[in-house]
């Protein structure tokens, strides 16, 4: 390690986080790599090494031989002071080396907070904050991630944006830099240019956009005839096929899940209306047990943690769901390894269910009926029933659970008082079920917390025309509400409406709001993920002086007519289905999931393997 | 793994083996606390028969030797753990290194006929580089650490309190003078007057170099090089 890097690491807490040298990390001879690439979380240390997307990618990179693939995490507040102090650039974990000189800079855009981290590792990197600004010499910066699918607030910032999965189109990216510097056709602007033509791949710069004097978007014009109008996201069409880890780096701090994550399948057959992930990872591609047996089996050999979770969008919709439990369940009891099962649906879970997993050894058990009332679910899609949620509290207080987790949306099109006085009455008709049930752990009382976010409009899902609740409409729903609850075994909480509202402007934002980002790291902003960080009215001011009206993108209900800013990706969803899905939900009508009938979303087009859609014809 | 483990037989009641390892370089800025949980991981992957916990929550019963502050590094670090197959140490130690980097590697194993209290005291090598250091300081030093009292606020568990260093330092050797010193100190290590080295560099810095921590001036690494039985000659094991 670097001598500067050590010798401020005893003055800053948590030094695990920079020390690297981990197990299971990806050491290369720098002398035979043709491509070095840093890959930037822009977060700490402990929630970046959790995500099991980073995982993968950097694995099916450094599974090319003459590619290097390194971790980079953003600095938390003192480390990034002492790193000012002592000149320290921003690093790599694995080498120590700058991250300004490697090739490619990777950037994975899990959310939009933490936009100002991005900037602030690229001033820590002392790399140029804008693409316009970037010579020859400095790397290539690329995102990813779900929020590329509107990167539009920082376009100015990224030279490229990798659209949907990365497995293989990261490698056919890197693959081009080799050649091109190889063969000595590099340039920055005439590599650009080619990688713009590798399907999934969108680089900003190359499409001019005009706005309507509203501000609304007019127009975005490619300025090259033979690159695309609209960018297609990749996906990975057999799963079983996909690159998936079978060494992991394991780090030696606590992280966010220090656990095996199986990656079961992609997509989600629901569609949920208010949901981007349901969406944009469609369609829905499963993975055999026989397959995932032997990854379990892998992914314990090399790191040795103690439990597997299943990870999907919902993973009681897997198909195989029981084979797959009986064949890890062969041999991880024998291991004492334990199973746990994230994202379970109410109307599927039973007794049978609960037994086989141990995330309910907790105490705890979490459900998301996200409305409450059944005309409000329908509207939203979330197809769960009252008595299903009953059922399952049920099963859970017969088992001598006394917890129970209930989320919540509030905000949601169509809401009325109503809907939000019908949170407080299923969670006391919850406490209720305690109590009625015989065989409850006597002795006890039950706790139903509730938890409520605030609705906030994403693109590419069927609410994304929709208004967001004003700060003021949100604080008095969240007052009506508590003074609906009067039971004292429920609990109440929810989220900050100002986080939500300055999410809502970045999750929408076009292109004008990247000089607002510019600014803020002007102003030092940072770890606006991190509720300590994040100051509402420091944001407020920063829109104000910048001439950008936040009420513009967050509150306001946008024209059907409209152009999107995010309509230069094609994800594989069409308009047509959002529109149709979204008349359906002002009519509080459901649409049955993808395994009951297919409602012609459009993403079949993409492919896949193991998919409940029709076969697209050709 | 499953397969490793099934070829064994089983033992009952459970032995004891100790393993000697090193925790250098970059794993110094690892807490006990996150050691702890790294050694589960492991010997949880390493195929190590260890013995579980019956219970709630099934994990290794792993004992430690002296806990090794952040910042310190360390060749003779002990660990404990209990075996319930008929397994060879050497090839416990085989297993156990192909699952840690050269900064964690093991060094021996064998069956303990010893208890951790009996550690007595421990030896460092200390080295200290940077500009404030001048010509005399290495005879500074050593007359410093040997001449009663040297008083120091030392914190634990119970609190803090004031204490004399110099009782808690068996013996003192410093080598050198203008940009780097070495001290080898041998140091209490016995429960309670466990006397961190970290502790004793404060103490030199603040009489010595007027308190300086900035890494520009001064920076120092601190090795545990051996651990000793009372009469400070004859080494633990």
């Amino acid at each position: 390690m670097n001598q500067k890097i050590a010798s401020v690491l005893k003055s800053v807490t948590k030094p695990g986080r920079y020390s690297g040298g981990e197990y299971g990390q990806t050491i290369k001879d720098k002398e035979k790599i043709n491509c070095r690439w840093a890959f930037c979380f822009p977060d700490t240390y402990e929630i970046g090494m959790s995500n099991l997307g980073v995982r993968i990618l950097y694995g099916a990179l450094n599974r090319e031989e003459d590619v290097w693939c390194e971790r980079v995490y953003t600095p938390w507040v003192d480390m990034e002071e002492k790193m000012r102090e002592k000149q320290i650039p921003l690093w790599a974990h694995e080498s120590g080396d700058p991250v300004k000189d490697f090739d490619i800079v990777a950037f994975t855009l899990q959310y939009e907070m933490c936009y100002t981290n991005v900037l602030l590792m690229l001033e820590l990197a002392g790399i140029p904050l804008t693409s316009a600004e970037r010579g020859e010499d400095d790397p290539i910066i690329i995102g990813g991630g779900p929020c590329a699918y509107n990167a539009e607030p920082v376009a100015d910032f990224f030279d490229v944006f990798s659209i949907g999965e990365g497995e293989e189109a990261l490698v056919e990216f890197a693959r081009l830099y080799i050649d091109m510097k190889k063969n000595g056709t590099y340039t920055r602007a005439d590599f650009l240019h080619a990688a713009a033509k590798i399907p999934g791949f969108y680089v900003p710069s190359l499409y001019t956009v005009d706005y309507h004097e509203d501000g609304t978007v007019k127009a975005y014009t490619p300025v090259y005839d033979d690159i695309p109008r609209q960018i297609t996201k990749r996906i990975m069409p057999d799963m079983d096929k996909a690159y998936f880890p079978e060494q992991v780096v394991m780090p030696y701090i606590e992280t966010v899940h220090d656990r095996i994550m199986l990656e079961v399948y992609r997509g989600c057959i629901r569609g949920c209306r208010f949901c981007q992930a349901g969406m944009i990872y469609r369609p829905v591609r499963e993975k055999t047990p026989e397959v995932l047996d032997r990854q379990a089996k892998d992914l314990f050999a090399c790191t040795g943690y103690d439990e597997i979770s299943l990870t999907s969008l919902s993973i009681s919709d897997y198909t195989r769901l029981e084979e797959l439990t009986d064949r890890l369940l062969s041999w991880t009891e024998g291991e004492t390894i334990n199973l746990a099962l994230p994202s379970l649906r109410v109307d599927s879970f039973t007794r049978e269910l609960m037994e086989r997993i141990s995330t309910v050894r907790t105490g705890s058990l979490t459900f998301a009926p996200e409305a409450g009332t059944q005309r409000l679910r329908d509207a939203i899609n979330k197809n769960v029933l009252e008595e299903d949620l009953m059922r399952a509290v049920q099963v859970a207080f017969a088992a001598g659970k006394t917890q129970v987790k209930l989320y919540f949306m509030m905000g949601l099109p169509t809401e009325t008082k109503e809907d939000l006085a019908g949170i407080a009455d299923l969670a006391h008709k919850v406490v209720e079920m305690y109590y009625a049930n015989p065989n409850r752990n006597k002795g006890k009382h039950p706790q139903v917390t509730i938890s409520v976010a605030c609705f906030i409009p994403k693109p590419f899902t069927p609410f994304q025309w929709e208004a967001q609740d004003t700060l003021e409409m949100l604080r008095e729903k969240q007052e009506y509400l508590s003074s609906c609850i009067t039971n004292r075994h429920v609990r109440y909480n929810y989220h900050d409406a100002r986080t939500s509202h300055v999410e809502a402007v970045l999750a929408r934002g076009d292109r004008k709001l990247c000089r607002a980002l510019l600014e803020a790291r002007r102003r030092g902003f940072r770890f606006d993920a991190w509720e300590e960080h994040f100051n509402y009215e420091n944001w407020m001011q920063l829109f104000a002086d910048c001439g950008i009206d936040p009420a513009f993108y967050a509150n306001r209900a946008w024209g059907t007519d409209e152009i999107l800013p995010w309509e230069i990706i094609d994800c594989g969803v069409k308009r047509e289905f959002f529109l149709r899905e979204r008349a359906k939900a002002y009519a509080s009508t459901t649409t049955p999931n993808c395994r009951q009938a297919c409602s012609g979303c459009g993403a079949n087009q993409l492919g896949g393997e193991r998919t409940c859609c029709p076969k697209c014809k050709n | 793994m499953l397969s490793k483990m099934q070829e064994l037989m089983p033992i009952d009641p459970p032995r004891t083996v100790r393993i000697r390892f090193r925790k250098v370089g970059k794993l110094q800025y690892i807490s006990h606390l996150d050691l702890q949980r790294t050694m589960q991981h492991c010997i949880k992957r390493s195929g190590i028969p260890a013995w579980y916990t019956k219970g709630f929550n099934p994990h290794y019963k792993l004992v430690f030797a002296l806990p090794l502050s952040v910042g310190a590094e360390s060749e003779c670090e002990l660990l404990d753990l209990r075996i319930d197959r008929d397994i060879a140490d050497a090839e416990i130690l085989r297993r156990f290194n192909e699952t840690v980097t050269e900064e964690l590697q093991g060094l021996d194993a064998w069956t303990p006929t010893t208890k951790f209290a009996d550690i007595a005291w421990a030896k460092y090598s200390v080295t200290l580089s940077g500009p404030v250091l001048g010509d005399g300081d290495a005879a500074a030093a050593k007359k410093l650490l040997t001449t009663s009292p040297l008083m120091m606020i030392k914190r634990s568990k119970s609190g803090e309190r004031e204490v004399d260093l110099v009782p808690m330092i068996h013996s003192v050797e410093a080598d050198g003078g203008a940009g780097e010193l070495t001290l080898s100190l041998m140091l209490n290590a016995a429960g309670a007057d466990y006397l961190n080295p970290e502790l004793v560099v404060r103490a030199l810095r603040e009489q010595l170099w007027d308190g300086t921590d900035d890494p520009d001036l001064l920076t120092w690494r601190i090795l545990r090089e051996e651990t000793y039985f009372a009469d400070g000659l004859t080494p633990f094991r």
